[in-house]
């Protein structure tokens, strides 16, 4: 017997809420360190929903491309990372505020 | 056969194109003379050419003596090549005929013996090779506006010697008076080219084609007002291009040009292309007899009108230059009322002995160092007798005294007006002669007689070679080229018969008393002119006071130059200074300025989002992320949903 059916609705809520923890976490910390924490958190929440309706729909595709998303999300936390550290090189502190020189 | 009269005239419209840019690529890098060398041969290879195709065409039978050619043949109707818009195909067609070939003959031929006389009258120029190809460029012009087989063809050797006059009457572009000139004549061909063009519209919303033969055989049945219309427009195109009224005051200014462009393109050739084309559109006009009696009246009073300028002119070219345009005036009034042959023959001598006139005028000039002014020359027959006595033959054959060549083109069209029964244009017509002998026989006694030299300038004597041999030719054609039209012989109706189709009355029969009382008027004039020049007379300072007022309206050519001032020139100075002052500063230079200003105001303000900040980029990406959220939920649910949330 399948473990009883998680509804569609469970998986929405779980996905917003990592995804306005996410948001908020990227609006109001500092730490570039912590910022990619909280960007992760919200492409994690749009992985999540992907996986639910590929699962309500019986299709792949969705989770084809949380996979995708998952190889997107390792490069851009690549290139930020050596960001952050040229910066922190530089700098000798890691606040994004610092980092302004390219207003216009 | 049918191969050369094939190839034939593209070669001879090719020759003087293709001497043009010899000239123009090779000229510069090689001695000048080759310039001149190369002008010359290649306008001679033409005549020789044309004679040729003329001497074959006319020993066709008579019905097969119009050839149209298209070119490249295996082209000749591809639409890649020439115009297509569909339904209109152009393709390039020449048409050969007696009346083409007649012109041909006359541009290459006199335009060869001109083109010899500059080879000595430019020898001093700086110019020497841009005025060699600038020549040849017209001769080519002229040759496509005459050979062309359809009138957008016609059209484009139309501008195309407006251009080549243009370049000459400025040639000495240091002198401001030959520059304005030149302006001057280009602005008012210019006028007559958008006559042709409208008159080109005209023929393809009625004929639906823009070919001679189509549009020429479809006129019979095209409604008379339609004609007299297109008759019209074509009249302005010819009233500009021959300096006939009220477009004739470029021509007394174009004397600015060298004396050879005054020979070749403002009296033997260029100027007639007026009564060219009416000859050439006589199907149109004769079916639109309004328009017919407008080309005949504008004729005639040109015609009456310039020989009254003529007689108080001071300037030898100037007085040419009144006398040429008289002189078409009668061509444009013959051709008007129909007597095609006899405009056309007119043409011939005329080019003959206004070319000669301008060429010993030319000898004058040079001799004199570029002296024009009649009361600086005086008694110059000693001093060149060849110029005096080419000249004299010229003014016989211009004041219509026989056996000289004027007389008997004159004598033809006097004689087929009273045929058509135009008698009161007749009566101009020989009031006309009156004055042309009167003024002609003035300038020759005023240039070459009446004392002693009145100058300051020593004048050198000799004149080179290759001014006076063309001038000698020219001299015998003023005498014998009348011949060509004797009692019972007429070899120029007999040669355009195959294109005027039985439209033309035979010329040669002589008429004794009209050609009396032509003769007895040359002859009235020729006395006056002596009376009053030829010797010493008090009578010529009488008769300025008594007719003072007259003198200054003539002096000033009926101050037409000045009512086209006031009324053309004034205004559109005024508005174009009052444009330059208002218009340009705050409107056109207003709007440019206010659309940067505005774009750096946008620029500022929306510089002042780009903080930098990092968080303020990621809130805008949210906040738009929620709106567009927003947006979609209210598409799918509709605004009651929205609402409940």
């Amino acid at each position: 017997m399948a473990a009883p059916q998680i509804p569609l609705g469970d998986y929405l809520t779980v996905a917003s809420a990592l995804f306005v923890i996410g948001a908020i976490g990227f609006l109001l910390r500092r730490n570039p360190i912590t910022m990619l924490m909280a960007i992760e958190l919200m492409w994690n929440a749009g992985n999540l929903v992907f996986a639910a309706f590929a699962r309500q729909f019986v299709d792949m595709t969705g989770q084809v491309f949380v996979f995708v998303v998952i190889t997107v999300a390792a490069a851009e936390a690549a290139i930020a990372l050596a960001i952050v550290v040229m910066v922190f090189r530089r700098k000798r502190d890691a606040d994004v505020d610092d980092i302004s020189v390219m207003r216009g | 056969m049918q191969g050369f009269l094939t190839t034939a005239p593209f070669t001879i419209l090719s020759l003087p194109l293709l001497g043009t840019i010899f000239i123009a690529l090779v000229g510069p890098r090689v001695h000048r003379s080759v310039s001149a060398v190369i002008g010359n041969l290649s306008i001679l290879g033409a005549f020789v050419l044309t004679a040729m195709l003329a001497w074959t065409v006319w020993h066709l039978p008579p019905d097969a003596q119009v050839v149209t050619v298209k070119y490249p043949p295996a082209w000749a109707a591809h639409p890649v090549f020439w115009a297509h818009i569909p339904p209109l195909t152009i393709s390039f067609e020449m048409r050969i005929d007696a009346l083409a070939l007649l012109w041909m003959l006359i541009i290459t031929g006199v335009g060869f013996l001109i083109h010899l006389y500059s080879v000595g009258y430019m020898a001093d120029s700086h110019g020497y090779r841009t005025f060699f190809a600038y020549m040849n460029l017209f001769v080519f012009m002229m040759l496509l506006l005459v050979m062309a087989g359809n009138f957008l063809w016609l059209l484009v050797g139309w501008g195309g010697v407006g251009l080549a006059s243009y370049l000459l009457i400025g040639f000495d572009a240091q002198r401001t008076a030959a520059v304005l000139a030149a302006r001057k004549a280009l602005i008012m061909n210019v006028i007559g080219d958008v006559g042709i063009m409208v008159a080109i519209f005209l023929m393809y919303a009625h004929f639906g084609s823009l070919s001679y033969k189509e549009v020429f055989g479809n006129v019979s049945a095209a409604n008379t007002n339609a004609l007299d219309w297109i008759g019209i427009w074509l009249l302005l195109g010819a009233v500009a291009k021959s300096a006939q009224l009220p477009l004739q005051t470029w021509l007394p200014d174009a004397m600015e040009g060298p004396t050879p462009v005054s020979a070749l393109i403002h009296a033997a050739t260029m100027v007639t292309a007026g009564v060219y084309l009416i000859a050439r559109a006589h199907p149109i006009y004769d079916h639109a007899p309004f328009a017919a009696m407008t080309v005949a009246v504008i004729g005639c009073a040109t015609a009456f009108f310039a020989a009254t300028v003529g007689t108080v002119q001071y300037d030898i070219k100037r007085v040419l230059a009144y006398s040429t345009m008289s002189q078409i005036g009668y061509m444009i009034l013959a051709v008007g009322v129909g007597a095609y042959a006899a405009g056309t023959f007119h043409f011939i001598t005329h080019a003959f002995f206004k070319a000669l006139l301008f060429m010993a005028a030319g000898i004058v000039i040079h001799n004199l160092d570029g002296e024009q002014d009649v009361r600086k020359m005086g008694g110059l027959a000693k001093r060149m007798p060849l110029a005096f006595w080419t000249f004299l033959i010229g003014t016989l054959a211009i004041s219509g005294i026989p056996p000289f060549a004027g007389f008997f083109s004159k004598d033809a069209i006097f004689d087929q007006l009273l045929t058509h029964g135009h008698p009161v244009l007749w009566a101009f017509a020989v009031a006309t002669a009156l004055l042309t002998a009167y003024y002609m026989f003035r300038l020759l006694f005023l240039t070459f007689l009446s004392g002693d030299y009145r100058g300051t300038r020593e004048p050198h004597a000799a004149s080179s070679t290759s001014m006076a041999v063309p001038t000698s030719i020219l001299a015998v054609l003023s005498v014998i080229g009348g011949w060509l039209v004797l009692p019972g012989h007429d070899a120029i109706s007999a040669k355009l018969e195959p294109v005027f189709a039985g439209a033309l009355p035979e010329m040669g029969g002589i008429n004794a008393m009209v050609t009396g009382i032509a003769i007895a008027a040359a002859l009235v004039g020729i006395a006056v002119a002596w009376a009053l020049y030829g010797r010493a007379s008090q009578a010529r300072t009488k008769l300025r006071t008594v007719l003072s007022p007259l003198r200054a309206l003539l002096l000033n050519a009926y101050y037409f130059d000045t009512i086209y001032h006031w009324l053309f020139e004034v205004p559109a100075l005024t508005v174009a200074s009052d444009v330059a002052r208002y218009v340009e500063p705050d409107g056109v230079g207003g709007f440019t300025s206010g659309v940067a200003g505005a774009t750096t105001k946008i620029g500022d303000v929306m510089r002042s989002w780009e903080t930098g900040y990092l968080r303020r980029y990621g809130l805008t990406m949210v906040i738009g992320m929620v709106l567009v959220l927003a947006f979609y939920l209210y598409l799918v649910h509709g605004a009651a949903a929205v609402g409940m949330k």
